[in-house]
């Protein structure tokens, strides 16, 4: 019983210790990803394209919803080609190094 | 999961941008519950799938593909927040300038321009007046002119020509300042080398002796030679004598000599101690006085005589002179009387042995020397008679007719004779 209690724990102390790294993977990946972005003026093109649609819509009205609505799917397109390559390539390095848990 | 706005964030690897407007729980945009949903079951189901052996690669590829649009996701929605936030807090479009003002400093794209829209070289055509000197200097060359006028440049040596300038002032000297300054600056420019060759003119009377604004001059010097720098030496003594027809002590002040032995900064009493111990030639490259011995070989004893006799008057001698006979020549000559002999270079008034001398000399200076020790020997009482007669034209025709007061001299020392 005992042992069978320890390996639990064992267990999930490695699960725990498992997410934890992945999420500082994943924090890392988004503060690089975020500034490569900044980088290749891809926020200042979205930020052009916000203030049309905040100007067609009015200062006063517009909500989060709306400007995700708008934001995101451009957001998704404009991302270059490169910036998506290299952290692709991080991603499946980082599953390659910890597929063998 | 806590929650919180900022632990969301955190999780969703947003950066700490401010929580939303509104940070009530029932008001939290429906987006960010989603994702957090989806996060957190995307990693669960990604920690199941590794735990599981034998992911292929098919499988890693879609995990990888999804990882990454969530990152993408997270950071379209971080934006959204902050520009939302900008909105609602009035500073978006701050950083905006009116339509008048971007036209105003529109990219300019034309050929000769730069962006801003200037010329290129406008300035090299400009030109501006120096404050110092009120000349006209292009304004490329602006800076180091000003360097060099103003003296207080690394490479401007006019600290030493200031002082001459100075001490010019100081003695107003009446005569031949230019000339001085010219010579004097002989050695520092080139430019006033030209001025001095224009001069060349007024200095014929130097013929017989070398020029001593040609360019022979410092070669004469760089061979080290001891006549050679005898020669650079005495010819000095010309120019001396030529500045005026007293024995000022402006003179020595008109004659630049770098410091060291600069005897323009001297006294008469620390000249003379100098002068009883060193060998004091003006040397007429550097004109610096000669600091070696009184038996330096370089000079002659001629050339300290004369040095002294310009710097301390016609009664001065050296400190060991060998005979009497020098202190009995020049009683009664002045520096005039010197000009008058040394002139006779070329005369055949003089004996023989002396005209020959002189002759074969007669461009290396060496003339002085022969001729002034052969008179002072033999000819001590015509040299008096003559030069007393030839001595007041030397004296006012100095720079103006240097050719006519030669031929009187030989006519004079004919009736003498």
């Amino acid at each position: 019983m005992v042992v069978s209690k320890m390996n639990k724990d064992v267990q999930v102390r490695a699960a725990i210790n498992q997410t934890l790294i992945e999420k500082l993977e994943k924090e890392n990946s988004s503060e690089l990803l975020r500034a490569k972005l900044i980088e290749c003026g891809w926020k200042d093109q979205l930020k052009a394209h916000c203030k049309e649609v905040i100007k067609e819509k009015g200062l006063e009205h517009v909500t989060v919803d709306d400007l995700v609505a708008e934001v995101t799917p451009k957001g998704r397109a404009l991302v270059p080609a490169s910036v998506k390559k290299e952290l692709l390539q991080r991603t499946r390095t980082f599953l390659a190094q910890h597929a063998s848990l | 999961m806590r929650r919180g706005g900022g632990s969301h964030q955190r999780c969703l690897g947003l950066t700490p941008t401010p929580p939303p407007p509104c940070v009530q729980p029932c008001c939290r945009p429906l987006c960010y519950e989603q994702s957090e949903r989806r996060l957190h079951k995307s990693l669960q189901m990604k920690m199941e799938e590794m735990s599981l052996s034998g992911l292929d690669n098919s499988k890693l590829e879609a995990i990888a593909q999804e990882i990454y649009a969530d990152l993408v996701e997270d950071s379209c929605l971080g934006f959204c927040f902050e520009v939302h936030r900008a909105v609602k807090c009035g500073y978006f479009f701050l950083d905006d300038t009116d339509p008048d003002s971007m036209k105003d400093f529109e990219i300019v794209d034309q050929p000769g321009l730069d962006i801003f829209g200037q010329v290129f070289n406008q300035w090299k055509s400009k030109e501006c007046v120096c404050p110092n000197c009120s000349r006209s200097i292009a304004a490329s060359r602006f800076a180091p002119h000003l360097e060099k006028c103003l003296g207080m440049g690394r490479n401007s040596s006019r600290i030493a020509n200031r002082r001459i300038a100075n001490s010019n002032n100081m003695n107003k000297s009446e005569s031949d300042q230019e000339d001085n300054d010219d010579i004097n600056d002989n050695d520092w420019s080139y430019g006033s080398e030209k001025k001095a060759k224009k001069r060349k003119s007024d200095k014929l009377w130097y013929l017989p002796f070398q020029n001593p604004n040609s360019p022979r001059r410092s070669k004469s010097l760089k061979h080290k030679n001891g006549f050679s720098v005898c020669t650079s030496a005495s010819n000095t003594l010309p120019l001396l004598f030529s500045s005026s027809g007293e024995l000022s002590n402006s003179d020595p002040f008109k004659y630049n000599n770098s410091t060291g032995i600069s005897y323009e900064t001297l006294g008469p009493e620390e000249l003379r101690s100098l002068l009883t111990t060193q060998c004091g030639v003006i040397s007429e490259h550097t004109k610096k006085m000669c600091t070696r011995s009184l038996r330096c070989p370089q000079h002659t004893d001629e050339q300290r005589r004369a040095v002294r006799i310009y710097f301390l008057g016609p009664s001065a001698v050296l400190p060991e002179v060998e005979s009497s006979l020098d202190n009995d020549s020049f009683d009664m000559t002045d520096s005039q009387a010197l000009i008058s002999r040394l002139q006779w270079d070329g005369s055949s008034d003089l004996s023989p042995s002396d005209s020959g001398s002189s002759k074969t000399s007669e461009n290396q200076g060496w003339g002085l020397g022969t001729n002034s020790s052969e008179s002072r020997k033999t000819k001590k009482k015509k040299s008096h008679l003559s030069l007393v007669g030839t001595a007041s034209g030397l004296g006012s025709n100095k720079k103006k007719k240097p050719k006519p007061p030669a031929p009187p001299t030989p006519s004079i020392y004919d009736d003498i004779n």
